[in-house]
């Protein structure tokens, strides 16, 4: 085994910071944050984090049927809604 | 201050800590629903105007949970998530409870960092035999990886990676050989940030 290369990730960049804190991370939009009584949230996940092909479509699916269950208003069953864990197998993008 | 700002989720214990928070205050905590701990400060606003300044405290406080107890796992808001009360935050996290449990679980253990290589002006270069070098050597180290916008034409290749905390020296040598390998090339290599590109989570109200 080569002796460690030293090299280090620059971490004092705030063009790199402003990249991902302006565009990427969790959204939750006005009304989630202002109201309270009687308010129905609706949460979608894209999942960027999947283990393959196979487990992406798995979660397109389930997201398919969350839009589904929101057009027909029909939200209760998104509290049923569960996707499988995610199957450790080699990385793949999401894209 | 009444509203709070909210910086990420985690479920780990909860945190208090001083430091210079978004919009002005000097003490960030924690506001719990079960196990979710949302970490948060005070504010007087629920639409916080962007500036460099509270963007870079935004950072440095998720950095600073990132560091804490060797290193816990956070969920990472974008910028600009103020609530008006703690019920409003509770009820979110009430209400999507399994989306951050599952991106908690996503990016437990796991940090992100970002490579840009970018060719002089008028340099040739085969883009795509950089891209599978990079790949071969960079994508068996990470988790998972994300393109982002090749912004510019002299952008090679940018990407973000999700990588295990353990496998960060390997990644780290990983980079340095190929920027040995491709010394005609500029390789901006930055990180450990917060796991932004690797949550996606977008939570709404039904109306």
């Amino acid at each position: 085994m080569a002796a460690s290369s030293g090299r280090r990730p620059d971490s004092s960049s705030l063009a790199e910071v402003l990249d991902r804190i302006l565009d990427k991370g969790v959204v939750i939009d006005v009304w989630a944050r202002v109201s309270v009584v009687g308010i129905e949230l609706l949460t979608i996940e894209a999942r960027v984090v999947v283990a393959s092909v196979d487990t992406f479509l798995h979660y397109a699916e389930e997201i398919a049927k969350i839009e589904q269950a929101t057009a027909e208003g029909d939200l209760e069953d998104l509290e049923e809604l569960e996707v499988e864990p995610r199957p450790e197998s080699s990385p793949q993008s999401a894209e | 201050m009444t509203n709070r700002y909210v910086y990420g989720v985690m479920n780990d214990d909860p945190v208090e800590f001083e430091t210079d928070a978004v919009g002005g205050a000097d003490r960030v905590y924690t506001v719990s629903h079960r196990r979710l701990n949302a970490v948060v400060s005070d504010i007087d606003t629920t639409s916080p105007e962007e500036t460099d300044e509270d963007a870079q405290r935004h950072d440095d406080v998720l950095r600073e949970i990132m560091e804490r107890d060797g290193g816990r796992a956070i969920v990472p808001m974008q910028f600009g998530m103020a609530f008006e009360s703690d019920r409003a935050l509770k009820n979110v996290l009430r209400g999507a409870r399994p989306a951050f449990r599952r991106a908690l679980n996503d990016v437990e253990g796991r940090i992100e960092l970002g490579v840009k290589i970018v060719r002089e002006e008028d340099a040739e270069v085969d883009d795509d035999a950089v891209e599978e070098a990079v790949a071969d050597k960079l994508e068996s180290i990470a988790a998972q990886s994300v393109p982002n916008d090749l912004f510019s034409d002299r952008l090679v290749l940018n990407r973000s990676y999700l990588v295990e905390r353990e496998d960060r020296e390997a990644f780290d040598d990983a980079v340095a050989e190929l920027e040995e390998q491709y010394d005609d090339l500029m390789f901006r290599y930055t990180g450990p940030f917060a796991p932004y590109s690797f949550v996606d989570v977008k939570i709404g109200a039904q109306q």
